[in-house]
């Protein structure tokens, strides 16, 4: 069976579960990450250098870490995960290009926005460093909004697929955090077309810990 | 087809991820100036292709394409360069995993030192936030040197792919940047000699630019 690492509260290990359940997928999870610890113990080290959640472990013992790159080789191996990753170059493209994005821009405003509010007690909140993040945060959300929302239902013209999966997490903790938003229809409609799906609803919309 | 054309200025470390991957490929492109000192970004007709403002961008016959590892990997799989980017799952896995690292793990470390050691943006200056940045940096090669002295000889494994184009552009940049204490990264010392011969290492990569 595959078995999956990391701890529930994690986006990256939220994006693997996701997709685990939507391609109905059975699969362990180890507690790992954050209060759970066990990162920086030998044999983890073994798995990923990193200390970082998810690792993933194949039936036949093959490991895999970064998150988006475990949501990539899953579609690749398993049955039905050719209709999340289309296989043709400029397809896939249009899939990954969204999924680099998150990475490179999304990552930091929407992590200095979880910490801030989620897990940093109030007196000791910087509020400058929230106000940047906003600002940040505010005009990537309007590119999706402006750009990849313009005329189709998901992010990728190939349909529902992994990009939505990689943005997924952030776009709920965009809209749950107690922060002031800008007025963006169309990527509200996309947060409820996803919340239509049972697994998302199951691992990523969820209370925010 | 049309020939490729290549949006952003040759110094831009992700423009030279593609050009690196062209020269491999021996793919013939149109390149223009985009970027800081250049055309601007912000100009209506560059936002059309990438509303990100970013370069690089790829124009062909498919369209506009952005995301610098998104396009390198389009270009190998376009050319059918499976020594590049590998066709069977887990070979690919082990290429994209690094190349994640590098847009996650490692430029998370490097922004803060080199900002205020190379570009010398004033926002980045304070030398605690440089010293923290250095160290952070350094973890993440002391996690590339184990890997490379796993392999013994490439990042993903024996063969050169788009792994190494991103990650020798990357530890090229840490040789430009004034470190003052370098712990010593045997493995990657010799991929780095290892990566020298390749098409277009000295055009694009070891070309003193940071």
């Amino acid at each position: 069976m595959i078995t999956v690492w990391g701890r529930t509260s994690s986006v990256n290990v939220m994006k693997v579960l996701w997709l685990l359940d939507e391609l109905g997928i059975p699969f362990e999870r180890v507690e790992a990450g954050g209060a759970f610890g066990r990162t920086r113990d030998p044999d983890y080290a073994a798995m990923n250098p990193n200390a970082t959640v998810p690792t993933l472990v194949m039936p036949n013992g093959f490991t895999l870490w970064e998150s988006n790159s475990i949501l990539r080789y899953l579609c690749r191996t398993q049955a039905g995960g050719n209709a999340f990753y289309p296989e043709a170059p400029e397809a896939r493209a249009d899939v990954e290009r969204w999924m680099d994005w998150t990475l490179a821009s999304m990552n930091e405003p929407m992590r200095v926005l979880f910490w801030t509010f989620v897990r940093t007690p109030e007196a000791e909140r910087d509020m400058d460093a929230v106000a940047k993040a906003l600002v940040a945060g505010g005009r990537l959300w309007r590119i999706i909004e402006e750009v990849a929302l313009a005329d189709r239902p998901f992010l990728a013209p190939s349909g529902f697929s992994i990009a939505d999966i990689a943005l997924g997490g952030f776009l709920h903790r965009w809209f749950a955090l107690p922060i002031e938003r800008p007025d963006l229809p169309r990527l509200r409609a996309w947060y409820e077309r996803l919340l239509l799906r049972p697994a998302y609803r199951t691992h990523v919309a969820v209370p925010m810990t | 087809m049309t020939r490729l054309r290549i949006l952003g200025k040759a110094s831009s470390i992700n423009v030279r991820k593609v050009l690196w991957t062209c020269a491999e490929i021996g793919l013939d492109y149109r390149r223009e100036d985009w970027g800081s000192g250049f055309a601007s970004t912000r100009d209506p007709a560059f936002l059309v292709l990438n509303p990100n403002a970013l370069v690089p961008v790829v124009e062909d016959d498919n369209g506009a394409l952005w995301e610098s590892n998104t396009i390198c990997r389009y270009l190998a799989a376009e050319h059918g360069r499976t020594d590049l980017l590998p066709a069977t799952p887990r070979a690919r896995a082990e290429v994209e995993c690094w190349m994640d690292w590098q847009a996650t793990a490692l430029n998370g470390a490097w922004r803060h030192g080199f900002m205020g050691l190379v570009r010398r943006d004033p926002a980045f200056a304070d030398p605690a936030g440089i010293a923290a940045s250095l160290r952070d940096w350094a973890a993440m090669w002391a996690i590339l040197d184990g890997r490379l002295g796993t392999t013994g000889a490439h990042v993903a494994g024996a063969g050169f792919t788009l792994a190494d184009v991103v990650l020798g552009l990357s530890w090229n940049r840490w040789l430009m940047t004034p470190v003052e204490a370098r712990p010593a990264f045997p493995a990657i010392d010799a991929w780095y000699d290892r990566l020298g011969p390749r098409r277009g290492f000295h055009a694009h990569c070891g070309n003193g630019v940071p």
